[in-house]
């Protein structure tokens, strides 16, 4: 993601990241009681894995994540007009380049004089699942998040 | 900022099982795509505010992404 978001800078694509509410809370990163703790939790977010977008935290209690459909990694793709053009219930960069690169050729179509009206669609993306990078960051979060998660996955 | 004790104690739950995190996943119920879209507050990492309009008003697009350490 932060690749992503180097490519398309300067083309007038920006890419945030909003910490939201630790989905799988354990000994190392428990649950959220304070906005000092949030701050703490996005700060590690940026320093040990390494997010280079700029993190914005929300509220503690998830305004903004709530009233957008509170998934844990979701994405969303903003016009500057404030339009939602774009939106996963998972985050997949491969999804996110398709769209970006299909909402840039809206607007280069747009310049060359076609005229376009806007449509909804709906399809169904494929991200990976790398089962060991997950478990990996499960242990990092710390064992409870590990046992939780399997009590409740297998 | 919003301090609703009950909100804050379900929304940050304190362990992974379904009863707890199954009520969040309400992404059938998000804003649909194309109307205006709801502004928020947001803080920088030095705690400066800021909005999510604020955001992507710089940005011809403005990718979002909403996750956590965890």
């Amino acid at each position: 993601m932060n690749a992503l978001a180097e490519r398309y800078a300067d083309r007038r694509v920006g890419s945030i990241f909003i910490y939201t509410h630790e989905a799988h809370p354990g000994e190392h990163y428990p649950h959220l009681t304070s906005m000092e703790q949030k701050f703490k939790h996005a700060r590690d977010l940026r320093d040990i894995l390494g997010v280079t977008r700029p993190i914005l935290v929300d509220a503690l209690d998830g305004a903004c994540h709530r009233a957008y459909g509170s998934m844990p990694n979701m994405s969303w793709i903003f016009t500057q007009s404030s339009v939602p053009v774009y939106k996963a219930d998972w985050t997949d960069v491969h999804s996110l380049e398709n769209a970006i690169e299909y909402f840039l050729g809206v607007i280069e179509r747009r310049r060359s004089g076609e005229r376009l009206a806007p449509f909804r669609v709906e399809r169904l993306d494929h991200r990976i699942q790398d089962q060991a990078a997950f478990y990996k960051g499960l242990e990092r979060n710390g064992p409870k998040a590990v046992r939780e998660f399997r009590a409740a996955f297998g | 900022m919003m301090t609703d004790p009950e909100l804050l104690s379900r929304y940050n739950y304190d362990e992974f099982v379904p009863a707890k995190f199954e009520p969040w996943m309400r992404f059938a119920f998000s804003p649909p795509l194309g109307g205006p879209a709801q502004d928020f507050p947001l803080w920088h990492l030095d705690g400066r505010e800021t909005s999510l309009a604020a955001i992507w008003s710089h940005h011809t697009y403005t990718v979002v992404e909403f996750g956590s350490f965890t």
